[in-house]
């Protein structure tokens, strides 16, 4: 595995600090990053930099998951993903703004900042992971940046902010040291300039870790798929998509299946029956486990911190309220809801066996189909200021298109594919469970045939 | 007592695993707070749990063990609430499938059989331990928090309500802990591992009564708690649906939380574990892994060496004096093995609460005790004597008889000591002959006496007899 290969220069560490420093104010004055480092290690990666979203720990860097409860914390051991791209050589150079552990799909929940499109800076960068992927939009300089998905969170900032973005199959890549959200949902991807740079990325991050009982052994070599030939490849529009995105959206996304096509794909409508249901699944397990998982955080052991006051139950019921925003707040308590005695059959329960029917509707999709191709947003990145008048269920609303195929542990590749209203338009591309190497070629195969993309003078 | 008292007992026992249930951490060495202690016990963010395979085979095994029925596949869930002592404020236990269900426990109690049935078998993580610094719960100045057992493997058995008193409750937990010290899954040293919730009743609503620590304070918690209940009733109140905490230090139960302030648990599974899967052919192996238990070894003892019930019972409720009894009986009389085992040995064991592993005894040197009594060098009276030094100091026995002066006086020497007690208590002889039995006894006394305790009291009664019948 050779870096220069998919980078699309070797990286010189010299120039890279140089322009990094000059540009910092400019990312900070985006919010797209939350705390610099960088320290160059040899090893087959020749210091590729990485930038980390903030849930994802590097040993002794600050990592708060955007939450002002985690204020201070600097765990004292490596995320796997870190090992690994320490191991071989890479560089962890940033943490990147997201929203508070992942609650929000325009990064407008995160306590330190909230990130601005890079091109526009009204704009918002999508979310959860938007400092991540704004910053992959702003920062021209070889570097892969880390983001997490739990319904989303991936793919639809890269497609607000005009990046590559890769969501692996859920067990690809370990979880150790990834600050949890939903931990059956969650999942760490790379996200890039090109799709050459993401298969790079995932190459170096994934495989089957024992810290992590979920994890399985990975392919390796995404890499090789590149620059192969698809003429042949099933492509399925699921119809249900198209329908629920806007006009101008789906325009886009067509004009990018015709390139498939023309590439000598075979394209062909699907039905995806449980596409409505998604979403309300989605947002009874998620919280479920989250309210569970934000338990812990509670002013002892690490993070925030005060004299302590009273019994327990005040001290902690004043840190977290203190501690969480309203967003954290608010799933905590749908999440208590939703799995209390007496509510948990209705609700958690069946969300749980609404979710294996979703997983069944994409299966039985994939026996037509290699791969699908939708939208992926309903519409380009939203204006901060509309943002912030939205109600919760408009901005979960958002997650739609990208909800069930996160609900069904599959892989799904952002790739940019035109533009609407002046904003970039993501091309979704999801596999069945582990074939990633099929979405990353299929992506290649129309990122080689766009061209490069024009990215905003930051 | 009241006919209407039901008991039902949540017990936690330590699964003796070198690491802890989710991390590699041991599980004893370092005492120093919060020294065997990782980012996965603490409940870091970011780190996670792994299974130990070894604590879910011991649980399989106590759930065999006490004849449950177990799944196909299990899982873990979590059990969610506050508490200092908890790093992730949830506890990942079993909730929906536990590894064990529908079992029963048989024990004996003055001489009857009981069985109790076992709702179920779980395996669990254990918190960590507060420390109330400058008074109570309630009236501490402050608190510190040790991790170092947190994470450690717990096996819950939940029974159903069917003991009926707090001796009953008492010898459930002695036979439970018997169980799995057979199955050598549980530390029997340390009553401190050994932790019960109680649920009471006496007729009316029942009282959960939480927090108790061994053997002796399970039975004391129940009998309080049984009266507050009973004392209710007598007052013409009602006993409240409600949580209690037993108070080591008064002997009391205290309200924790009436129903309505009931905690929900809002259990999920914990979606870092995966199924676990328990095939036909591990379940088998581990299975044939499970030795000959208490009251399976108790029938055989009685079949096949001819013991009584009781002394059957006394040298299988410890493991390892099991074990030291099959390996004398092969090699001496097992009727007097027996004897001193179940006799001397289990009542010095017993005086200084204290388990054969944990004493002084071991085979070698009870071996040398059964060949001195073997060869008429010392009385069994003189056995227990000696036992009773060398159960809890490092002694060679032989060394301790000399000390004693102990010889076991027999033959001639016996002949003459009761040639001059019946020649000194003439009344006492002219008073057995007219039928009072107990001058018999008066007699063996004096002999007793005069012998310095080193005379078999058995052989003094015969001879005795047989002098006073010339």
């Amino acid at each position: 595995m050779s870096a220069r290969e998919f980078i699309r220069s070797e990286v010189d560490h010299e120039k890279f600090k140089e322009e990094l420093e000059a540009g910092t104010e400019k990312l900070r004055e985006l919010d797209l990053i939350r705390s610099l480092g960088y320290e160059t290690n040899d090893g087959k990666l020749n210091g590729l930099p990485f930038a980390l979203k903030d849930a994802i720990c590097s040993k002794d860097d600050p990592t708060y998951a955007g939450s002002k409860i985690l204020e201070g914390y600097k765990p004292p051991f490596d995320s796997t993903v870190a090992r690994r791209i320490k191991e071989k050589g890479g560089a962890i150079f940033a943490k990147t703004h997201q929203d508070e552990f992942g609650f929000g799909t325009a990064s407008i929940t995160c306590a330190f900042g909230t990130p601005k499109n890079p091109w526009d800076e009204e704009r918002c960068c999508g979310g959860s992971s938007g400092g991540a992927a704004g910053l992959t939009a702003a920062l021209d300089l070889p570097h892969i940046s880390l983001g997490e998905s739990t319904g989303g969170s991936i793919s639809e900032p890269a497609a607000f902010s005009g990046v590559v973005g890769l969501t692996p199959t859920y067990g690809v890549v370990s979880r150790y040291g990834l600050i949890n959200f939903a931990n059956s949902l969650d999942k760490i991807g790379p996200m890039a300039r090109n799709v050459g740079d993401v298969a790079l990325g995932l190459e170096v991050i994934s495989g089957k870790d024992k810290k992590d009982q979920t994890t399985v052994e990975s392919e390796g070599n995404y890499t090789e798929v590149l620059n192969k030939d698809i003429s042949g490849m099933k492509i399925g529009l699921p119809k249900q998509y198209f329908d629920i995105a806007e006009e101008g959206v789906s325009e886009a996304v067509m004009e990018a299946v015709d390139v498939m096509e023309d590439l000598g794909a075979e394209v062909k409508k699907v039905e995806l029956e449980m596409t409505e249901a998604a979403l309300p699944t989605y947002y009874i397990i998620a919280p479920s486990e989250a309210s569970t998982n934000l338990a812990k955080y509670c002013g002892m052991r690490y993070g925030m911190e005060e004299e302590p006051e009273g019994d327990f139950r005040k001290y902690f019921s004043k840190i977290r309220g203190e501690g969480f925003g309203e967003e954290a707040k608010r799933r905590v308590m749908l999440g208590t809801y939703t799995r209390m005695a007496g509510y948990r059959d209705k609700y958690y329960l069946k969300a749980l066996k609404v979710r294996r029917k979703i997983i069944n509707d994409f299966k039985k999709a994939f026996k037509e189909v290699d791969v699908l191709a939708a939208p992926t947003a309903p519409m380009v990145a939203p204006k901060i200021k509309e943002v912030k008048k939205m109600d919760p269920v408009e901005l979960y609303k958002l997650d739609k298109l990208t909800a069930p195929v996160n609900l069904a542990g599959m892989p799904q590749l952002n790739v940019p594919c035109g533009f609407h209203n002046d904003m970039p338009v993501g091309l979704h591309l999801l596999g069945d469970h582990f074939d990633e190497k099929k979405i990353l070629k299929a992506g290649h195969s129309y990122e080689k045939k766009r061209g490069e993309l024009d990215y905003p003078e930051v | 007592m009241s006919e209407e008292i039901k008991i039902g007992l949540e017990t936690h026992l330590q699964l003796l695993t070198d690491s802890k249930l989710f991390c590699g951490c041991p599980t004893t060495g370092e005492d120093n707070p919060n020294s065997r202690v990782c980012p996965t016990c603490l409940g870091m963010p970011g780190a996670r749990p792994r299974l130990n395979k070894r604590a879910v085979e011991m649980g399989i095994k106590v759930a065999l063990a006490l004849g449950c029925e177990t799944p196909e596949e299990m899982n873990f869930s979590r059990k969610t609430y506050f508490y200092p002592d908890m790093p992730k404020n949830f506890q990942i236990t079993q909730f929906s499938v536990p590894v064990g269900k529908n079992g029963e426990v048989t024990m004996e109690l003055d001489g009857k059989e009981k069985t109790v049935r076992i709702k179920r078998v779980h395996i669990e993580e254990d918190p960590g331990k507060t420390k109330h610094v400058g008074g109570a719960v309630t009236s501490s100045d402050y608190v510190l928090v040790d991790y170092n057992r947190s994470g450690i493997p717990l096996c819950e058995i939940v029974t159903e309500p069917d003991l009926k008193s707090p001796e009953e409750a008492r010898a459930f937990l002695r036979k439970l802990a018997d169980i799995f010290e057979y199955l050598e899954v549980y530390d029997s040293s340390d009553e401190g591992t050994i932790r019960s919730d109680a649920n009471v009743s006496t007729g009316g609503e029942r009282a959960e009564v939480k927090n108790i620590t061994g053997f002796k304070d399970t039975e004391k918690a129940l009998r309080y708690e049984i009266r507050r209940q009973e004392n209710l009733k007598k007052r013409g109140r009602e006993v409240e649906r409600e949580t209690r905490a037993y108070d080591d230090s008064s002997g009391t139960t205290k309200s924790l939380r009436t129903k309505e302030e009931e905690a929900d648990y809002g259990y999920i599974f914990e979606p870092d574990l995966t199924k676990i899967e328990i095939r036909s052919d591990w379940k088998e192996r581990l299975g044939e892994e499970i030795p000959e238990l208490p009251h399976e070894k108790k029938k055989r003892y009685v079949k096949e060496h001819g013991l009584s019930k009781e002394m059957a019972a006394a040298i299988c409720s410890d493991f390892d004096l099991a074990k030291c009894f099959e390996a004398l009986a092969k090699e001496k009389d097992t009727k007097l093995v027996g004897n001193i085992l179940s006799g001397p040995v289990k009542k010095v064991l017993n005086y200084n609460e204290i388990r054969f592993k944990e004493s002084e005894l071991n085979r070698e040197k009870l071996r040398k005790v059964v060949e001195m009594v073997e060869s008429d060098e010392i009385t069994e009276r003189n056995a227990e004597m000696i036992i009773r030094d060398i159960a809890v100091e490092d002694k060679d026995p032989e060394k301790v008889k000399e000390e004693k002066g102990f010889g076991k006086v027999t033959g001639d020497k016996l002949e003459g000591t009761v040639e001059e007690v019946v020649k000194a208590n003439k009344e006492a002889v002219k008073d057995y002959k007219q039928g009072k039995d107990e001058a018999l006894n008066h007699l063996v006394g004096q002999i007793m006496k005069k012998s310095g305790g080193n005379a078999d009291p058995q052989d003094a009664r015969k001879l005795l007899m047989e002098r006073i019948e010339e």
